[in-house]
């Protein structure tokens, strides 16, 4: 799966930050590009060379200045539309065009250097200056306006996917449980209540945005409570061992990794089995990461239901992606008699 | 009303024997947990009705449910889900009574008045709507006038007896009134043709031996000899190799 950037990265104005040492290289190359073109383009080739280090630093003073410009109109630009931040923007790179164009002659003036420059460069220097800057800053604008649509499509397209992908509850569980808690009413009302609350987590849980991570601890927790409502249905048919307290609780994850993988192997592993078995979860901590090993007895399936298992299993690993730029952190293996799904879960939200 | 409760959730057995203790003239005979155990006491107490769960571990409540339609009199069945998805379409269009769980008290009173009986036909074609290829997990005859079942993994052998297949299994034999071509259509990704009469478990398949100039397969789990035909021998010698 490619990797995206994280939903929080994505700005709201199509001006990039031209704070950012990578705006402000990318300015330098189209400045550098335009010095030489201005070069390239007279006809008289003996002083080409000299020409480009003037024009050079001509042309990066005007880009590098106009850089900082937009870099402390950041936060003005930031509050207006598309378009009025356009008009500001070009306004502005204008603005400083002609102030630098204005201090270039002067200097030249005062420091006397009008023997190095070719005769007549001054005839309108100032109006050619802007005219050119015009275009380039025009041009310049253009470019980061389309790769800012493309960047805005991406990231819709990436995130429509995420949220398609959003952990569901399989509405099997859905209804027996809710069979489980129409039983429980008449014989014992209070853990009916508790059985309504856990299924209310879970469901809450279900709906939040999907790229927010969620504490370690919390994820526990919700798959707990998912376990519960199982116990309850299959009674001693679903024999659960927990071994996880050495892990960092406070570890970011995203919500509604573990539960999927338990209630697979609930599905797969516990209730085709007429005598159950025994699922265990086990957490060792690997320096500040974590890895979460989930086994469950096989339950002897095959054809549609195994079909069913590893499309769960990939709706987890896409969604592990979207969070950590990652697709190598869930595996699984058939060891014996057992299934095993192997989850690391790193301290660092890595990507790229 | 005499009515067999089969679900392999607790909870869910323990509200319908509430409900139905609601309605008069209905009596609980009993309860099973999976669908061997619903076949057994169908037998043994001759309920009208069985309300069958479609998922349970071991025997499935599809395939109870086939059984059940070879009894001597079966019972209605009103089968029982949590969640079907398309497989109810089919229960709709083939007449079969269903109840969606958790099941209101009078769906099950309506249920319970107007229920009949379903037939093979109907079964078959809810089989395939669930996408099971209608492969029975266990086989079902009587002997001596019990019940028997039988997992398909345990069948060494099928043999053609004939209007019967005799099934040898590691615990004995049992005759099915059943074809050797049918049996074959069915199970045909576990057992292997050696003769016009004889279908073998892959599994069971140990060694080709020539006993009096005939050609003969040795077997996992039965001390019988049985002929190989020539038709089959060469793709049998091939499945040997490759088991080996």
């Amino acid at each position: 799966m490619e990797r995206q950037p994280p939903a929080s990265e994505m700005p709201t104005t199509f001006l990039p930050d031209f704070c950012g040492l990578r705006i402000v290289f990318a300015v330098v190359v189209i400045g550098e590009m335009l010095a030489l073109v201005l070069s390239l383009a007279p006809a008289i080739d003996a002083r080409r060379w000299s020409d480009l280090g003037l024009v050079s630093l001509y042309v990066q003073w005007v880009a590098l200045t106009g850089t900082a410009a937009l870099c402390l109109a950041r936060g003005h630009l930031a509050r207006l539309g598309d378009v009025a931040a356009a008009t500001f923007a070009y306004l502005l790179l204008l603005a400083v065009i002609l102030g630098v164009a204005l201090a270039a002659l002067a200097l030249v003036d005062a420091l006397g250097i009008d023997p190095l420059l070719p005769s007549g460069w001054d005839e309108g220097f100032v109006w050619r200056s802007l005219a050119i800057g015009a275009i380039a800053a025009a041009v310049s604008l253009r470019y980061f306006y389309v790769r800012h649509q493309w960047q805005r499509r991406v990231f819709a397209e990436s995130r429509a996917h995420l949220e398609a992908l959003q952990a569901r509850i399989r509405p099997h569980f859905l209804f027996n449980s809710l069979n489980t808690v129409a039983s429980l009413t008449r014989t014992r009302p209070e853990v009916a209540e508790a059985t309504i609350e856990d299924l209310a987590d879970l469901f809450r849980s279900s709906l939040a945005d999907p790229s927010e991570g969620v504490p370690l601890e919390v994820e526990l927790d919700l798959a707990r409570r998912y376990l519960n409502i199982e116990q309850l249905r299959l009674g001693e048919r679903l024999n659960v061992t927990w071994e996880v307290d050495e892990l960092d609780s406070s570890l970011a994850m995203p919500a509604l990794i573990v539960q999927p993988l338990l209630e697979n192997a609930v599905y797969h592993g516990i209730e085709p089995r007429a005598d159950g078995g025994t699922l265990s979860v086990r957490g060792i901590r690997e320096g500040r990461d974590a890895r979460l090993v989930i086994e469950n007895p096989l339950g002897g399936e095959q054809g549609p239901r195994l079909e069913g298992n590893r499309m769960a299993l990939d709706n987890i690993r896409a969604r592990l992606a979207a969070f950590y730029g990652r697709d190598d952190l869930l595996q699984t293996e058939v060891d014996g008699d057992r299934f095993r799904a192997v989850l690391r879960l790193p301290a660092e939200r890595g990507r790229g | 009303m005499r009515v067999l409760i089969a679900d392999d959730e607790p909870l869910a057995r323990e509200r319908l024997r509430h409900q139905l203790a609601s309605l008069p003239e209905v009596e609980v005979v009993g309860e099973a947990e999976n669908g061997a155990r619903a076949l057994t006491l169908a037998e043994r107490l001759r309920p009208d009705v069985v309300l069958l769960d479609i998922r349970m571990p071991g025997m499935d409540g599809l395939e109870a449910a086939h059984h059940l339609a070879r009894l001597g009199t079966p019972p209605a069945v009103i089968f029982t889900t949590a969640y079907g998805q398309h497989a109810l379409e089919a229960f709709d269009l083939h007449a079969v009574d269903y109840l969606l769980k958790p099941i209101r008290g009078e769906r099950l009173a309506a249920a319970l008045a107007g229920c009949s009986r379903v037939n093979r036909a109907q079964l078959s074609a809810l089989a395939e709507a669930e996408g099971l290829g209608g492969a029975r997990t266990h086989l079902c005859a009587r002997r001596h006038g019990d019940l028997v079942m039988v997992p398909v993994d345990e069948v060494i052998f099928f043999q053609a007896d004939q209007k019967y297949a005799r099934v040898v299994y590691a615990g004995g034999e049992l005759l099915l009134e059943e074809s050797l071509k049918a049996l074959h259509e069915e199970f045909g990704d576990r057992f292997v043709r050696i003769h016009r009469n004889a279908l073998v478990a892959r599994r069971a398949l140990r060694a080709l031996v020539r006993e009096d100039g005939v050609l003969k397969v040795e077997l996992e789990g039965s001390d019988e000899r049985l002929e190989v035909s020539r038709r089959h021998a060469a793709e049998l010698r091939a499945l040997l190799r490759a088991g080996g």
